[in-house]
C-alpha cells in the first residue's frame, strides 16, 4: 500500500477514480438523504430531489421570472432562453462582475507606481495599508447614501473591498523584482518610465493576473452581498428572494451554476495567462 | 583615467565594510578584483555603478560623479541579468530600442545588430528566439554580455559573472571574455572569488583584504604580471598561491603586495 509514501506516483486509473470519488460520494449521499426525507414527507422543501431540481433549472433557463410581463407571441427557443430568469440574472451579475474586475486594473497601476516611485509610496502606502483593514461591508450604509442604492454603490463596495488587496499585492510583486533588473535597465539607457512599464510591469504581469484570479472569490462575495441587500436582479438577488419561500429546488442549481461560472472564468484567465506569457514559470 | 576611487569608506548601520579604498583604473585595463565572500567586492562594484554612494570619499567614472547608474557602465551580474519576459533577441536589442525614439522601435536594424552580437558571443539564430529560461547558465551569460556590449559602454562591470557555471563552460567564457575585451577596448572590472580566474584574466589583480578584527576591507594591488591562458602551469600555480596568501590576511610578507596609491 503506497498511500502513505511520498515518493509514489498514482497509476492513471486509480488517480482518476480517486479524484472523482468525493464528487460521486457527495451526490450519492444527497440522493439518499433526499429520498429518505421525501419518503417521510412528500412535500419536503429542504432537500429537493434531483428531478425537482432539474425541472426547476429547466424552468429558470426557459421561462421569464414570475412577475415579469410575458410576451404573447410564440418565441423561438433562443429567444425564450434569452428572456429567461436564469439568463437575465446571469447577465446582470456578469455585468457588475466584469465592471468590477476591470476597475481592478487601475489598482494594479497604482500599486506599481507606489512601489517604483518612493514619493508615491510615501504618499499612498500607509493609507492603503490602513484602508485594507476596513471591513468594506461595514461601509455599506454609507455607500448607499453616497452612491444611491443602484449599480454604483454595489460596484463601489467591490472596489473598496478588493482594490486595496490588489494594490498591496502589486506593491509586493513589484518590490520582489530583483534589483539587478532595474540597475540593468539604467545601464542600458532606459529611463524611469521605460523601466517601470517595459521591464517591471511586463515581468510581474502574469503574477498580477494570478493575484486577481485569487481575488475573484472576494469580488463575488462582495457582489453577492450587494445584490442580496439591495438589488432587483442578479443571481444573488434571486437566491435571496427564493430563500423566503424555501425555493431550494432553484437555489441549489443556482449555487452550482455560480460555482461553474466562476470556475470557467478562472480557467479562462489561467489559460489566457499561459498563452500571453509563454515565458512565465510558475 | 577611466575609474577613480578616492579614499572611499562605506558603512552599513554600524559596520564599516570598505575602509579607505583608493583605486585608479586606466581606460582599456582589465582589472580583476578578488577577495573572500563578504569582503565588499559587490559593494565596490555598486559604488562604481553609482547604484550606491560612499559614506566618505568619491567615485568618478570617465571623470564624472554620477547620481545613479547610466550608460557609462555596462553591467553583468551573476544572476537576474536577463529580462525573463523577453526573447534572447529582444533582450540584446533592448538597449538600442529603449534609447531610440519611439518611432524607431522594432527596427530591423536593431535586430540585425543584436543578431550580430549574439553570433559573436557564440549563439545561433535558433537561440535568438528562445526565452532566457530555455538556455543553460553559460548561454544566459553570453546573452548578458552581448546585451551589455551592444551599448558600447566605456566600462564593463562583471560581478561573479561566471561563478555559477561548471568548470568547462567557465573556461570557455573566460576565453571569450578576454577576446571581447581585446576587440572592444572597454575597461573591464571583473569581480571574482576565484583566484585562478582573476590571475588568468586580469591585466591587474586587486585584492580586497579585511584589515584587523572589525573586518573592514582595504584594496591591495597585487603586482602580478599579466598572464594568459596558455602560460606555464607552474608559473600560474605559483602566482595563484601568492595571490591567495596575500589576499587572505593582512600580515603577509611585505614584498608581495603594495597598497594601491598613486
Ligand atoms: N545594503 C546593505 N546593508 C547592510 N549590510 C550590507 C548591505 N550590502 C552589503 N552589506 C554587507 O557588506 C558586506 C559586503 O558585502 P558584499 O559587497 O556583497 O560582499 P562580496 O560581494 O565581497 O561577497 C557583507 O558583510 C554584507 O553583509
Ligand atoms: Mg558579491
Amino acid at each position: 500500500m503506497s498511500f502513505f509514501r511520498i515518493d509514489t506516483q498514482p497509476a492513471r486509473i486509480p488517480a482518476w477514480v480517486l479524484s472523482w470519488f468525493l464528487f460521486a460520494a457527495g451526490i450519492t449521499a444527497y440522493f439518499y438523504a433526499a429520498e429518505q426525507r421525501h419518503r417521510e414527507n412528500p412535500d419536503d422543501r429542504v432537500m429537493p430531489t434531483v428531478t425537482q431540481m432539474v425541472r426547476a433549472f429547466q424552468d429558470a433557463a426557459a421561462k421569464p421570472a414570475e412577475g415579469q410581463e410575458v410576451q404573447e407571441a410564440p418565441q423561438s427557443l433562443i429567444q425564450r432562453v434569452r428572456g429567461s430568469m436564469l439568463a437575465t440574472d446571469t447577465l446582470a451579475t456578469a455585468r457588475r462582475f466584469l465592471i468590477s474586475v476591470a476597475l481592478l486594473f487601475p489598482a494594479v497601476l497604482l500599486g506599481l507606481h507606489m512601489a517604483m516611485f518612493p514619493y508615491m509610496g510615501a504618499f499612498f502606502l500607509r493609507f492603503f495599508q490602513f484602508f485594507d483593514k476596513i471591513v468594506a461591508l461595514s461601509l455599506l450604509p454609507i455607500l448607499f447614501i453616497a452612491f444611491g442604492i443602484d449599480e454604483l454603490s454595489k460596484i463601489m463596495l467591490i472596489v473598496i473591498g478588493v482594490a486595496p488587496t490588489i494594490i498591496l499585492d502589486t506593491v509586493n510583486l513589484t518590490k520582489s523584482v530583483p534589483r539587478e533588473q532595474i540597475v540593468k535597465g539604467f545601464t542600458l539607457g532606459a529611463g524611469d518610465f521605460a523601466i517601470t512599464y517595459r521591464i517591471v510591469l511586463k515581468q510581474i504581469f502574469p503574477r498580477v493576473l494570478n493575484s486577481i484570479r485569487l481575488n475573484l472569490k472576494a469580488v463575488m462575495l462582495f457582489l453577492f452581498a450587494g445584490e442580496m441587500i439591495a438589488s432587483t436582479d442578479g443571481l444573488a438577488y434571486r437566491i435571496a428572494l427564493l430563500r423566503r419561500h424555501m425555493g431550494m429546488d432553484t437555489i441549489l442549481p443556482y449555487a452550482l451554476w455560480v460555482a461553474l461560472l466562476l470556475f470557467a472564468v478562472d480557467l479562462g484567465m489561467s489559460t489566457l495567462n499561459k498563452k500571453l506569457h509563454p515565458w512565465f514559470q510558475e | 583615467m577611466s575609474i577613480n576611487v578616492e579614499n572611499v569608506v562605506v558603512e552599513y548601520a554600524s559596520r564599516r565594510v570598505l575602509n579607505g579604498i583608493d583605486l585608479e583604473i586606466d581606460a582599456g585595463e582589465f582589472v580583476s578584483i578578488v577577495g573572500e565572500t563578504g569582503c565588499g567586492k559587490s559593494t565596490l562594484l555598486r559604488l562604481i555603478l553609482a547604484e550606491e554612494h560612499p559614506t566618505e570619499g568619491r567615485v568618478q567614472v570617465q571623470g564624472r560623479e554620477r547620481s545613479r547608474p547610466d550608460r557609462t557602465c555596462g553591467y553583468v551580474p551573476q544572476r537576474y541579468s536577463l529580462f525573463p519576459d523577453k526573447t534572447v533577441l529582444a533582450n540584446v536589442a533592448f538597449g538600442l530600442e529603449v534609447t531610440s525614439g519611439f518611432w524607431n522601435r522594432n527596427s530591423r536594424e536593431f535586430r540585425e545588430e543584436a543578431l550580430r552580437y549574439l553570433r559573436h558571443t557564440g549563439l545561433s539564430e535558433a537561440d535568438a528566439k528562445k526565452y532566457p529560461h530555455q538556455l543553460s547558465g553559460g548561454m544566459q551569460q553570453r546573452v548578458a554580455i552581448a546585451q551589455a556590449l551592444i551599448m558600447k559602454p566605456p566600462v564593463l562591470l562583471m560581478d561573479e559573472a561566471f561563478s555559477a557555471l561548471d568548470p568547462g563552460t567557465r573556461r570557455g567564457m573566460q576565453r571569450l571574455m578576454k577576446e571581447l575585451w581585446r576587440e572592444s577596448g572597454t575597461t573591464v572590472v571583473f569581480v571574482t572569488h576565484n583566484t585562478r580566474e582573476a590571475v588568468c584574466l586580469g591585466t591587474r589583480v586587486i585584492a580586497l583584504v579585511k584589515d584587523g578584527e572589525r573586518g573592514s576591507s582595504v584594496a591591495l594591488d597585487l603586482e602580478v604580471p599579466h598572464l594568459d591562458f596558455d602560460s606555464d602551469e607552474e608559473e600560474l600555480t605559483r602566482l595563484i598561491a601568492r595571490v591567495e596568501s596575500a589576499s587572505v590576511k593582512m600580515d603577509r610578507p611585505a614584498s608581495m603586495a603594495v597598497p594601491v596609491i598613486s
